[in-house]
């Protein structure tokens, strides 16, 4: 006799439902042993991590534009996995969609906001997209691993940034590594009165239905889910899957691509090195917990937006250093994925294959 | 006598599955003992319950009257069971020698390999088997990987040896080489137990118990009993695997392939120059030893492989190194030998499988979107022409048995090809019913004209079959035989690579 682990043949939803309560208690309890060991009184600090996330129309509108970038990389980051192609390189493809985007308003940032706006998010998605083009072609043609590649153009992009930003763009009135000032025309319109929750929240939500439906819906998702499935058969059936993981990385990099249009036009309303604190990174955890689902990475990526912000309230209340809020997600993500791979297992006394 | 092995009510569960149901069956000594029966009939459990790797829930099994209770395979080979898998456990890095040494006695601390080699050569002496034990396992032929794990259970003092499925991979020669072997084991008091679905080689066993459904339907002495007795006890109905076949009128030739070559992944060459015509309305029939280049020719021919050299010709079009695509726009269809790695997306469900390949095109795609009703509807309705077994057209491909997921397969491929269909091992690992099943399918297609080459491992299967029989020796064809004068003999020396007219006189002995 003894504890005997089985594969389940199909996943059971109320174990999954049960998984994730599981989840949350234990992620809760070892965040408040570890809140515990730095000295904070537990109930002022979950107090505060509410407060800062949704604690109020305030905190919730702040969630909000702090979940945006993570709704586009989370979802750029699910579009590729799908496919079964490791984008490690949302990152990387958010700086070049902020800096395609920024080069084009240098060039035509007088036009009507009508007009110009539009014209940045395509700017931003082409950036992006050419960028994570980049490493589909280096795999299509040359087998290169995207993994590498991903990760190693993330540092290109984040140098090249760094580049502009200490040469042709930066301020020359600032002391910062940034450049000037964005005209008020040329950012992103608030969406509700009183509120900095901008324009980019509603393009992150049409950017999850436009691939919730090209993935479910079309021959293209078709193709880039068969694939991602068993590249072999898809193959075998006539699937091109050199180009469809092309196209994969260009959606991909795209739509990261446009959360760097949202961070530069819509909350910084500059170019600057820290437009993104790991928001491609913090898309992959999300896209994985979210498991690909483009609808749930919006609920997922806004309860990440309220951790950044409840985070930041709870170091402010309590004095824990920064990086124990990083570690809290960490912790998240850990049992998270436990228990999405426990879903799939079924545990029970006895003895082996009775 | 006293029996040798006594299985005893044996019952097995898997879940609600109940594999083997109350079993009884007795081993003599020196006899050879066949279970038979489908798959899914349970062979395969009761066998892994004898050899401990399974505990049965119910029941007993006893060796010399001692009833065993076991844990592990290390403790049946102790009370001298040994078996032989279907799939070869070997470290084909490392020596004969070593394999066979590897987790014995003669293995611990100091190794003490003179006296094991002694003793392997003295078996190998006795049953006249010819190896080099300094030679590494991949370098050897697939019959001779099976002596290495039939030595190995010898040296670890088998009394009873199982052999589940033994000759799938041998050829005609080599099988029969084989139970000559078993015999004169079994003339020194060893027994076996023979796993198999071959009703030829069934028929060679002293006793052979029949399983269906997890049930004994029955234990006959093979000499009183006859191979349509046995079908019939195994599928319980009669079973006709040699369907009459119609007169097809061969038309013209539809695929012809000259001087095809081609490598695998590895970049070995496996095809070396094939040539060979498939007319319209005929059936011709590829046979040969699993990895003489089936896989490569097929895969070559759909565009998944690029040839070398040489030339595909499709009626008057030039298909050679075309996209699978193309390959498949032009008309051909396409079952690949592994189905769930290479037939269909398991994680899909039976209607997205069922349009693979066409999910681009009309009526099932408009303007790049899919067409759901549509592709329900052609789903339902190839669910009902095949008989595909499954609760909806929604039910995921990775829960359907074998024979289901290859109707899947096979409807889809019928469905999409107009001119040519290519199947390899079309039957592998099917149940009776399903192949044929398979073959009413196969027929009614070369009656439309279809021109259709098969690769088969099952020689019965081919002569089933096919107008003609190829054989596929080392990527190229090395014989031709027409329906009704087919010599098997011959057919078997080819396969094996012997192609002089006289039988070559070694050809037995080198296995």
């Amino acid at each position: 006799m003894g504890i005997v682990v089985e594969k389940r043949l199909t996943p059971s939803t109320s174990w999954q439902v049960a998984s994730i309560i599981l989840a949350l208690l234990a992620s809760g309890l070892v965040s408040a042993l570890l809140l515990k060991s730095a000295g904070a009184d537990l109930g002022t600090a979950f107090g505060a991590l509410w407060d800062g996330a949704f604690g109020g129309w305030r905190a919730s509108w702040k969630t909000l534009v702090k979940a945006t970038p993570l709704i586009l990389t989370g979802v750029a980051v699910a579009v590729a996995f799908r496919a079964r192609i490791w984008n490690i390189g949302a990152e990387g493809q958010l700086f070049m969609g902020a800096i395609m985007s920024y080069w084009v308003y240098t060039l035509v940032g007088t036009l009507p906001p009508i007009i110009l706006i539009p014209i940045l998010f395509i700017a931003g998605f082409v950036g992006g997209g050419l960028y994570g083009g980049l490493a589909g072609w280096l795999k299509a043609r040359f087998q290169v691993s995207e993994i590498l590649t991903t990760v190693m153009l993330n540092y290109v992009a984040t140098y090249f940034l760094s580049f502009l930003l200490i040469g042709p763009w930066r301020n020359p009135d600032s002391f910062f590594q940034q450049s000037p000032p964005i005209d008020r025309a040329a950012r992103l319109p608030n969406l509700i009165g009183g509120t900095k929750l901008h324009l980019g929240f509603l393009v992150a939500i049409l950017a999850v239905a436009v691939i919730y439906v090209l993935i479910s819906r079309t021959s293209l998702g078709y193709e880039i889910r068969a694939m991602g499935m068993n590249a072999k058969a898809a193959r075998f059936k006539g699937i091109n899957v050199e180009r469809t993981a092309v196209i994969v990385m260009l959606i991909s990099g795209g739509v990261a691509g446009l959360a760097g249009v949202t961070e530069v036009f819509g909350v910084q309303g500059k170019l600057k090195p820290d437009i993104s604190v790991g928001f491609g990174f913090t898309g992959i955890i999300i896209a994985v917990l979210a498991l690909l689902n483009p609808i749930a990475i919006i609920f997922v990526a806004i309860l990440f937006g309220g951790f950044v912000n409840g985070g930041i309230k709870l170091q402010v209340a309590t004095g824990v250093p920064s990086t124990l809020t990083d570690a809290i997600q960490a912790i998240i993500l850990l049992f998270f994925l436990t228990a999405a791979v426990l879903a799939r297992y079924k545990f029970r006394l006895g003895t082996k294959d009775e | 006598m006293q029996p040798l092995l006594k299985v005893e009510n044996v019952t097995k569960r898997f879940h609600q599955v109940v594999a083997n149901d109350s079993v009884s069956f007795e081993v003599m000594p020196g006899e050879i003992h066949c279970l038979l029966g489908e798959n899914g009939a349970g062979k395969s459990t009761i066998a892994e319950c004898i050899y401990g790797f399974y505990k049965p829930d119910k029941g007993s099994i006893s060796v010399n009257g001692e009833v065993l209770d076991l844990d592990s395979p290390a403790e049946a080979i102790r009370h001298g069971i040994g078996m032989v898998h279907q799939h070869f456990v070997l470290v084909t890095s490392m020596t004969v020698l070593e394999n066979i040494v590897i987790g014995t006695d003669a293995a611990t601390a100091i190794l003490n390999l003179q006296s094991a080699t002694d003793r392997i050569k003295a078996i190998c002496a006795r049953y006249e088997v010819e190896i080099d034990l300094n030679s590494k396992v991949w370098q050897l032929t697939v019959g001779q990987q099976q002596w290495v794990e039939i030595l190995k259970a010898l040296f670890l003092g088998a009394r009873l040896l199982i052999m589940d499925e033994p000759t799938a991979v041998l050829t005609p020669q080599e099988s029969r080489r084989l139970f000559k072997i078993f015999r004169e084991m079994t003339g020194d008091g060893m027994s076996i137990i023979l796993i198999s679905h071959k009703l030829d080689e069934v028929m060679q066993s002293d006793r052979v118990t029949v399983l269906r459904k997890g049930k004994r339907v029955g234990t006959v002495v093979t000499r009183d009993s006859s191979k349509s007795e046995l079908t019939n006890l195994m599928v319980g109905r009669d079973v006709n695997l040699n369907l009459v076949r119609e007169r097809s009128d061969v038309g013209l030739p539809m695929l012809v392939v000259s001087g095809l070559h081609a490598a695998n992944d590895f970049g070995t060459d496996k095809l070396n120059g094939v040539d060979l015509t498939l007319n319209r309305g005929e059936i011709v029939g590829i046979a040969g030893v699993a990895g003489n280049g089936q896989k490569e020719l097929f895969e070559t021919l759909m565009g998944v492989r690029r040839a070398t050299s040489g030339r595909v010709m499709l009626a008057d079009q030039d298909i050679t190194n075309k996209t699978p695509r193309e390959v498949q726009q032009a008309g051909i269809g396409h079952v690949p030998d592994d189905r769930f790695a290479e037939g269909l997306i398991p994680d899909f469900d039976i209607q997205s499988n069922l349009v693979l390949g066409v999910h681009r095109d009309q009526p099932f795609a408009r303007r790049g979107f899919l067409k759901f009703g549509q592709i329900r509807s052609f789903a339902k309705q190839a669910m009902d022409e095949f008989a595909i077994q499954a609760p909806s057209a929604q039910t995921i491909c990775r829960t359907l048995s074998g024979g289901n997921a290859q109707k899947v397969i096979v409807a889809r491929e019928f469905a999409q090809a107009s001119r040519v269909i290519l199947a390899n091992q079309p039957s592998r690992g099917l149940d009776v019913g399903v192949i044929e099943y398979m073959h009413k399918r196969l027929f009614e297609k070369r009656k439309e004209g279809f021109a259709i080459l098969i690769a088969s491992e099952e020689l019965d299967e081919l002569l089933a079959l096919s107008d003609r029989i190829l054989v596929l020796f080392k990527g190229q064809i090395v014989g031709e035989f027409s329906h009704g004068a087919v010599d098997l003999e011959r057919v078997g020396l080819l396969m094996a690579g012997h192609f002089d007219d006289a039988p070559n006189p070694n050809a037995d002995r080198s296995l």
